[in-house]
């Protein structure tokens, strides 16, 4: 398992990428050196604007890199010819589900990349009910889409993703438009691809509970990495976040705002039963 | 009856084989001037119910009223409504389509006819209620905008109109933290200051939950609950039942109180939370 994890799936070097006509416009992103190993699910912060999107969008080789390079398991994203190769390796659920869905009926859709890597029809069918089974979809591979949940479009999404046998998978705020029910399907979905199957995860996101289930996260500000840690160390220094506009937790902040009043909390606290065990066990207001 | 509607029913593809009823005999209203959530999971008609009160969609059966006259199917009428209600949609800044931020504000009053100096007016107004810095901005492209900014251009879009009430669908969809608590803080100024009805439909309560008087709940195109926000978040067991979730802080207040902490669990905002527990620490001290 070690020597697994040190197996790189996605590299960026002093990587730039500036919008076309945005002269006066700083770069989106503004030389990031950022690898991502095989098993690693990473959460990606930053306010509105400070390139997370743009850099997802780069990592997939939807974007080409102005400057630097992006290596997907070894291939530039400037090779022309191998990019279907990189999408392959790491696919994209955006962020709204509607956006992403092509085809007439679920399995269409599984099998719509699978169908562009020009794979035998028997190899398909295997895969899509492969994927179906291991996502709870297989009693709806012959709906149409739209009658969907919005839970259920973007694990559609995703088991499409997951039918090219990727190494990794990009997010860009798949739940932002899901409600709690849908929000938790997805996320424990993608959880157990990451645990059992090793997969590597770049999930972008403006929720802090979300990011507190990565094992790293990285803070993007106008463009450049300014943190990288675990979501206890991040997370919980409500210094660097609200410096940068962001948030921590909702206990992280609660627990700030008490003990601005004068109670004496602990610094690392993470999840609401942390909170509720300290201000159950905590000294009381001096 | 201010807004509501009485038995209304919305019937998708009527007389197909897919026809699907949207809205089951709704019957809600609230008053002037109150600030009302709409809540319930994907699905559930939140939307269709929100383009009715707008005469966006006929009723397939049942009426809609606004300012006690019944939504009618006189052309002129709906005009006067769209006018006097003023719709956000989910992702508003997707639609926009003019060269200036200020021909964007600009379009609906230059379509009442108003002359040039009062649209001028207008835009301003609308401009300074959303809190832009308006030299900067107006006469920048809608797309050269942070995600924030554009947010709130829509929103001043529809201000422009000067509605008496303003209807917005999943309005902090993407918005970083900072963002989020803008435009709460417009909705609460527009609501208390501006004397705007308002009504939101999320499907998350964080912090908002604690600017509204009521509370509507829809599931399966049926209201299952409506009421006043602390009667309705009093039955967290039923809105989990439908996959719902409280306030984070509520829960929070909830396992305090499990544990003995004197708290009371309508608590739907940091600031409360916080007040809340100090006060209850200090009478455990005395």
């Amino acid at each position: 398992m070690a020597a697994l994890k040190t197996e790189i799936i996605i590299e960026t070097r002093a990587l730039c990428y500036s919008y076309a006509g945005a002269e006066e416009v700083p770069p989106a992103v503004a030389g990031i050196d950022l690898k991502v190993s095989r098993g690693e699910y990473l959460a990606l912060l930053g306010v509105n604007g400070s390139g997370k999107t743009t850099l997802l969008k780069l990592l997939n080789a939807l974007l080409i890199p102005s400057q630097g390079e992006v290596l997907v398991k070894g291939i530039s994203t400037v090779e022309a010819e191998r990019v279907q190769l990189v999408r392959q390796a790491c696919g994209m659920i955006f962020q709204n589900p509607d956006n992403q869905i092509v085809a007439t009926t679920v399995e269409e859709d599984i099998a719509f990349g699978l169908e562009n890597m020009a794979l035998p029809a028997a190899e398909i069918r295997r895969r899509v009910d492969q994927v179906a089974g291991r996502l709870g979809l297989t009693h709806l591979l012959r709906q149409p889409p739209h009658l969907l949940s919005g839970g259920e479009k973007q694990r559609t999404a995703i088991a499409g993703i997951l039918a090219m046998q990727p190494a990794c998978i990009l997010m860009d705020e798949p739940t932002a438009m899901l409600d709690p029910a849908g929000r938790r399907d997805v996320l424990e979905t993608v959880k157990e691809l990451n645990k059992t199957e090793a997969l590597a995860v770049v999930h972008v996101t403006h929720n802090p509970a979300e990011a507190a289930e990565a094992n790293r996260i990285v803070v993007l500000e106008q463009g450049r990495i300014v943190a990288d840690g675990k979501p206890g160390e991040i997370l919980t220094d409500l210094k660097l976040l609200h410096g940068l506009k962001l948030q921590g937790t909702v206990a992280a902040e609660l627990a700030h705002l008490l003990r601005q009043r004068g109670l004496n909390l602990p610094t690392a606290i993470l999840q609401n039963r942390e909170l509720v065990e300290s201000l159950c066990i905590s000294e009381p207001v001096s | 009856m201010y807004i509501g509607t009485s038995k209304l029913t919305h019937t998708y593809w009527p007389g197909t084989p897919f026809a699907a009823d949207a809205l089951k005999n709704i019957s809600f209203s609230v008053g002037q001037g109150t600030f009302t959530l709409l809540i319930g999971p994907s699905g559930s008609g939140k939307t269709t119910l929100i383009q009715h009160l707008n005469g966006l969609l006929k009723p397939s059966a049942g009426e809609v009223y606004f300012d006690g006259k019944k939504i009618g199917p006189d052309k002129a009428a709906l005009l006067a409504l769209r006018r006097r209600v003023g719709l956000v949609f989910q992702m508003p800044e997707d639609q926009f389509f003019s060269e200036t931020v200020f021909d964007e504000i600009a379009y609906a009053p230059r379509n009442l006819g108003l002359d040039e100096k009062k649209v001028e007016e207008r835009v301003n107004r609308a401009v300074a209620q959303v809190g832009l810095e308006r030299s900067r901005l107006l006469d920048r492209h809608p797309f050269q905008l942070s995600a924030g900014q554009k947010r709130r251009v829509a929103i001043a879009s529809v201000l422009s109109l000067e509605p008496e009430v303003l209807i917005l669908d999943e309005p902090a969809a993407g918005l970083d933290p900072e963002g989020k608590g803008n435009l709460l803080n417009l909705l609460s100024s527009l609501n208390r200051a501006g004397k705007i009805t308002i009504m939101v439909s999320t499907h998350h309560l964080d912090e908002i939950a604690a600017l509204a008087d009521n509370l509507v709940v829809l599931n399966e195109g049926g209201l299952v609950m409506s009421g006043k926000t602390k009667e309705i978040l009093a039955r967290g067991a039923e809105l989990k039942e439908l996959g719902l979730a409280l306030p984070q802080v509520t829960g929070i207040m909830h396992e305090l109180a499990a544990r003995g902490l004197p708290v009371s669990t309508d608590i739907y905002s940091l600031s409360a939370a916080c007040d809340e527990i100090l006060q209850a620490k200090r009478a455990d001290q005395r």
